[in-house]
């Protein structure tokens, strides 16, 4: 009982910096006590209940679950990324991929910490922070599973290089999405909250209708005349939405945001809703996708359904090539490649997109006022 | 609509036992032993109430022998006041709260009760 009760006021007294100063008085209050708890259990009980109070006021006051909720699911995305023969090119980039993304990740925060402060205490803060994480986080995931078939012998005849390249632009692309989550969910954010929020929820909404439109990124094509005219229909209200959710997010935010305040401003947080509608827009759909395509080579239903719904995916054929029969356009023979490689440009132009049509609307709605 | 209390019943024991001798200083064992209370459920009722400014502490003056220091609690004048409503308007169940065991639970429960 003993050492039991020396092990656990060991642990009290190494896990003390994880409370903030402030409150590290409480938990010497409570060393102070054990020492007039009866030895036994009940100064074990007393000790332990030390142990439940650091974790309760290190998750309330230093976002200690938020850390290991990282923590975790970095470990599971690297774990699940990792695998795969020694010498694949794939596999090498794969894992730097899940280093480097992890290393980012958590190194950012500290660094914005400095420039605009630490986390917000909404609750939207939070969702944000961490909802943008686990996204970032699911695309590495997906991404490394698409990479191992799309980059495995024979499709990597073009030779490492190539991949490296494509891999150094995608972890620019995923600094700045998570330098623009970090630094909008600050205390010293350059976004009102509602402003994010508002093109948070219209952009993931505008991913998914992408999604749903042409889940694996080419258009869908359908063999009756009824059907075909009214999936154009839908793409053609898809469009349009595309363009006007940024604008009518930018002019939403530019009503919230005071008159008497110079019209920058008004304008800066006009192209801020148009950029949250447009990345949030881009990630979704970016890993709603890259998630279909990589389980294409494993799933045959959803390959016999991509072959009669948008073309023929091959293991081998790395560029996609547009089949024409007698009646026009028939569908593509792509290789998984093919099909995920328009992704990083949508990630990339996407946030850039929203944000300049942001920026036009409340340039616009500042002449009409 | 039902009125939300403003206190748990734990944090209502430790009121009506700091209560019992306001000008007294108290030690965290001794509060958990008569209000029946854990260490990890006092001490969070404990550090709130330090945070409102509804109780005080500090650390004993003298060093005592064989033992080190104990930190103490009292009221403050606020705490007082909030406590002696709070457990004035407290309903009978919220005043002999279940996890108040020990010496100390028939006099939580006859303190309170008008």
């Amino acid at each position: 009982m003993n050492w039991l009760t020396r092990m656990v006021m060991a642990l009290l007294r190494g896990s003390a910096w994880l409370l903030p100063a402030d409150r590290r008085v409480w938990m010497r209050a409570l060393w102070a006590e054990a020492d007039d708890v009866p030895a036994g259990w009940r100064r074990l009980a007393w000790l332990a209940g030390g142990l439940r109070l650091t974790v309760r006021e290190a998750a309330l006051h230093r976002g200690l679950g938020y850390r290991l909720a990282f923590t975790a699911a970095a470990a599971g995305t690297a774990w699940t990324a990792w695998s795969g023969p020694p010498g694949d090119s794939a596999v090498t980039v794969n894992r730097a991929d899940v280093i480097a993304i992890a290393v980012i990740l958590a190194g950012l925060p500290w660094a914005v910490r400095r420039v605009r402060g630490p986390i917000a205490g909404s609750w939207l803060a939070w969702l944000l922070r961490t909802g943008g994480y686990a996204a970032v986080l699911a695309l590495v995931l997906v991404k490394a599973a698409v990479e191992r078939v799309a980059e495995a012998p024979p499709n990597n005849f073009e030779g490492p290089a190539r991949a490296w390249t494509g891999e150094v632009i995608f972890l620019v692309v995923m600094v700045g999405y998570a330098v623009l989550i970090l630094v909008c969910t600050a205390r010293r954010s350059p976004a009102a909250p509602g402003t994010v929020a508002i093109g948070v929820a219209t952009g993931a909404a505008l991913g998914v209708l992408a999604y749903v439109l042409g889940p694996l990124g080419f258009p869908l094509r359908f063999t009756g005349p009824w059907p075909a005219s009214l999936y154009d229909a839908a793409m053609a209200l898809g469009v349009l939405l595309g363009l006007c959710a940024p604008v009518l997010v930018a002019l939403a935010a530019a009503r919230r945001v005071d008159r008497s305040r110079p019209a920058v401003s008004r304008i800066g947080q006009c192209a801020m809703a148009g950029l949250w509608t447009g990345t949030a827009a881009a990630l979704v759909v970016a890993v709603l996708s890259t998630a279909t395509i990589a389980l294409l080579p494993y799933d045959s239903g959803l390959r016999y359904w991509a072959s009669s719904h948008v073309g023929q995916w091959t293991s081998i054929v790395s560029q996609w090539t547009p089949i024409y029969g007698p009646r026009g356009y028939f569908g593509y023979v792509a290789g998984t490649s093919a099909f995920a490689a328009g992704y990083l440009v949508v990630l990339l132009l996407g946030p850039l997109f929203g944000a300049a049509l942001g920026a036009l609307a409340g340039r616009v709605a500042g002449r009409v006022a | 609509m039902a009125h939300r209390p403003e206190f748990s019943a734990q944090t209502l024991a430790v009121l009506a036992e700091l209560c019992a001798t306001p000008s007294q200083w108290r030690h965290g064992y001794g509060i958990a032993r008569d209000t029946g209370l854990k260490s990890g459920t006092l001490y969070p009722v404990l550090i709130r109430l330090a945070d409102r400014g509804l109780v005080e502490a500090r650390w004993e003056d003298e060093q005592p022998a064989g033992r080190p220091r104990r930190h103490l609690y009292r009221l403050t004048s606020e705490g007082l006041a909030t406590a002696t409503a709070a457990l004035a308007q407290a309903p009978f169940a919220a005043r002999a709260p279940s996890p108040v065991r020990g010496p100390n639970k028939r006099r939580v429960a006859a303190r309170v009760t008008p």
